[in-house]
């Protein structure tokens, strides 16, 4: 279904979706971050791309599993906690964010489906906003097989044509959405369709950086594990969790129970993010580390984007958003990083 | 106007082709933008990689734990191991080598002091730049001859007032020269703030309340990714009360030990672990931040840090008149008690 949508109209559609927890970028002090808006709000022009992706709702940094609480010494009684049924939409999801989401989809898929992040995955609608210009002078989206005008992942996709939006439903969540939003959605002119395709194309174009023989990078990465080019890539890491938990597609995550009260025994099981770039990632009760040092922690979040995710799930686990490249406050930067793999002397 | 960069160059040059360090830390140009990135060099030929500029930030006294860590720069030979490490130093580094001395974390004898005098300049602030030029594509950002800064956008050169995109630290700086060094690069200066703790101004005009709300909603932003402590120079405790993620077990920890370990802070992010851990960490730092604001600039979700910092650093001054980090020979803050030392908050 393609329609328009007048920006001046915007507010009018969300006040159309009363039961959904309506997301938007905020600015605050020049960063943008999603948040809860309620129905007033519009999604400002200057948006570049959050500093926390969609991932957040999807997959949010802290989530009860279950609750325990004891009485009279008896063994804890155990109550499981689904997160609420309540949907949620979120508003000017960049194409790079939406197509991370699909990656998670398979972690959290396959043979043991994770109840708690399909509960929020089922009740996420994602809208989509295409670039107009590569928000960052890092994206690198279009040289790991995404583009500006993405569609993967996304429920309706908008795509900014002066004053007013190009509206495209992708799925029945997003048709749901428009069709909500009724009258304040126009009629597309013949030629939008057109014009849409033209932005993201020439979007495309301006996306400057680009991962050197991306084809061959898998390969090349097989016969680096003990290669001493982590080392020398790693030097000025500071083990801090910047690139790991602003990264789209990163998802791994720690459970630990948080006591409320300790007598008598009450208290909630907390799933929460974790992250590779941790020393106790890995830390066995044993004392030994397997990833003892930065450079081992370095190779194993470029070989799990780059290799490990490639053979276990045919991608890279990498959408080229740029994030861990912008907030790494040492500067290390993963296109010039795979980008010397290719060249390194092995 | 600044130290040359052909003059640090050189002498980063000698030291390495002498043998004289094992490595030295400087700084090259990132590859993702403008900005400067910490470099390691260890060969005389890569000193021409060394750059010089505003966005300088890193306070490379930091990596100087890794040195002590597990993570060594390279390999090296056994007459490696007794050189010292060669690290540039701006004056605010410098004051946090002279914590390390004087914390005896560091010796003397195991660092070489590349100092640079800031003389009237210092380093940008990113935010401030980005409200200055909007969405501007900066590609070179460098000292004007006659202070100020000069900025190369795809628009071409502008000049920029110092005023307007010198970072706080800068502002309020008291030590743009070198207080320890081997060598100095660039003029001696003697710059004071005209309000050194101006930036506390507004935050102590606040009421109580309004202070609690202010912090509630600046550290409920917190994703605890820990930047702040891991870009410190001054957190380099093998274990941290304030986080989870730095376990010192070893092999001969005993079972027993490992199940006594308290977990003081939970990884949910919320205001009760947020404050805890933000709050601890700035009590551990009284008497011993020198105000380099790595840890605000590190803040991905941009909290203001250096606030709590300063406050701080302001009560040791005013309490106890204590200079952080200007002589590693007299007795730390926390280590040492006078007569005269007001004790009227004890009750």
């Amino acid at each position: 279904m393609e329609k328009t949508l007048k920006k001046d109209a915007f507010a009018e559609w969300l006040k159309k979706l009363p039961s959904y927890d309506v997301y938007v970028p905020v600015e605050d002090d020049g960063r943008f971050n999603y948040e809860i808006v309620g129905n007033a709000g519009a999604i400002d022009e200057s948006f570049t791309n959050a500093v926390v992706g969609p991932k957040k709702v999807v997959f949010p940094q802290r989530e009860v599993l279950l609750r325990f609480n004891s009485t009279n010494e008896k063994a804890p009684e155990v109550e499981e906690v689904l997160p609420e049924e309540k949907p949620a939409v979120v508003f000017g999801v960049r194409p790079c964010d939406a197509r991370a989401v699909t990656l998670t989809d398979k972690v959290f898929g396959g043979d043991f489906a994770d109840p708690y992040y399909w509960r929020r995955r089922n009740n996420t609608t994602l809208i989509g906003l295409v670039c107009t210009e590569p928000p960052s002078a890092n994206c690198f989206c279009t040289s790991v097989g995404g583009s500006p005008a993405g569609k993967d992942g996304l429920d309706v996709v908008l795509t900014s044509l002066g004053d007013r939006y190009y509206v495209e439903t992708l799925t029945t969540r997003g048709e749901k959405v428009v069709s909500d939003g009724g009258k304040v959605f126009g009629e597309p002119a013949a030629d939008d369709k057109k014009a849409a395709e033209k932005v993201g194309t020439e979007a495309a174009a301006k996306v400057e950086r680009q991962v050197e023989g991306v084809n061959d990078l898998t390969e090349n990465l097989r016969d680096m594990f003990d290669s001493p080019f982590w080392d020398e890539e790693s030097l000025s890491c500071i083990r801090c969790g910047i690139c790991t938990y602003l990264c789209p597609t990163c998802h791994c995550f720690d459970i630990n129970d948080e006591v409320l009260v300790p007598v008598p025994l009450t208290g909630e099981r907390v799933r929460t993010w974790d992250n590779c770039q941790f020393p106790d990632f890995t830390m066995h009760s044993s004392g030994h580390n397997p990833r003892p040092n930065r450079a081992s922690r370095l190779r194993q979040r470029i070989l799990h984007k780059f290799r490990y995710f490639v053979e276990n799930f045919g991608d890279y686990q990498c959408t080229g958003c740029g994030r861990c490249i912008i907030y790494c406050p040492v500067g290390i930067d993963i296109v010039d990083v795979l980008d010397k793999t290719a060249a390194y002397e092995r | 106007m600044t130290a040359s960069v052909e003059e640090i160059r050189a002498e980063v040059k000698k030291l390495l082709d002498e043998g004289a360090v094992k490595y030295v830390i400087g700084y090259r140009n990132g590859s993702a933008g403008p900005f400067a990135a910490p470099a390691f060099f260890t060969g005389a030929g890569e000193a021409d990689e060394l750059v010089w500029d505003p966005t300088c930030f890193h306070n490379l006294a930091r990596f100087l734990a890794d040195e002590r860590r597990e993570d060594v720069c390279a390999p090296e030979a056994e007459e490696d191991g007794k050189k010292p490490v060669g690290v540039v130093v701006k004056g605010c580094d410098s004051r946090a080598v002279a914590v390390l001395l004087q914390e005896k974390f560091v010796d003397r004898d195991a660092v070489y002091l590349i100092g640079v005098s800031c003389e009237d300049g210092g380093v940008i602030d990113e935010g401030k730049l980005a409200r200055k030029l909007g969405t501007a594509k900066v590609e070179k950002i460098e000292f004007g001859v006659d202070g100020g800064f000069v900025v190369t956008t795809d628009e071409g050169p502008i000049k920029i007032e110092s005023a307007d995109i010198l970072d706080d630290r800068c502002v309020e700086c008291r030590a743009a020269y070198p207080v320890v060094h081997d060598v100095v690069i660039g003029e001696q200066v003697d710059r004071k703030p005209e309000e050194p703790y101006g930036s506390l101004d507004e935050i102590e005009s606040l009421a109580p309340e309004e202070r609690w709300e202010f912090w509630e909603r600046e550290l409920g932003k917190c994703i605890r990714c820990y930047a702040c402590r891991s870009i410190c120079p001054m957190c380099y405790c093998d274990e941290c009360v304030a986080d989870t993620i730095a376990f010192a077990v070893t092999a001969d920890t005993t079972a027993d030990e490992k199940a006594q370990k308290i977990k003081w802070v939970e990884r949910s992010p919320d205001n009760s672990e947020n404050f805890f851990y933000h709050l601890v960490r700035a009590m551990h730092l009284a008497g011993r931040c020198i105000d380099c604001n790595e840890c605000e600039r590190a803040c991905p979700v941009d909290i203001p840090l250096r606030l709590l910092n300063k406050k701080l650093e302001k009560e040791a001054k005013e309490l106890f008149d204590y200079d952080v980090g200007f002589d590693p020979d007299v007795p730390s803050l926390i280590s040492s008690f006078r007569d005269e030392d007001p004790e009227d908050f004890i009750r």
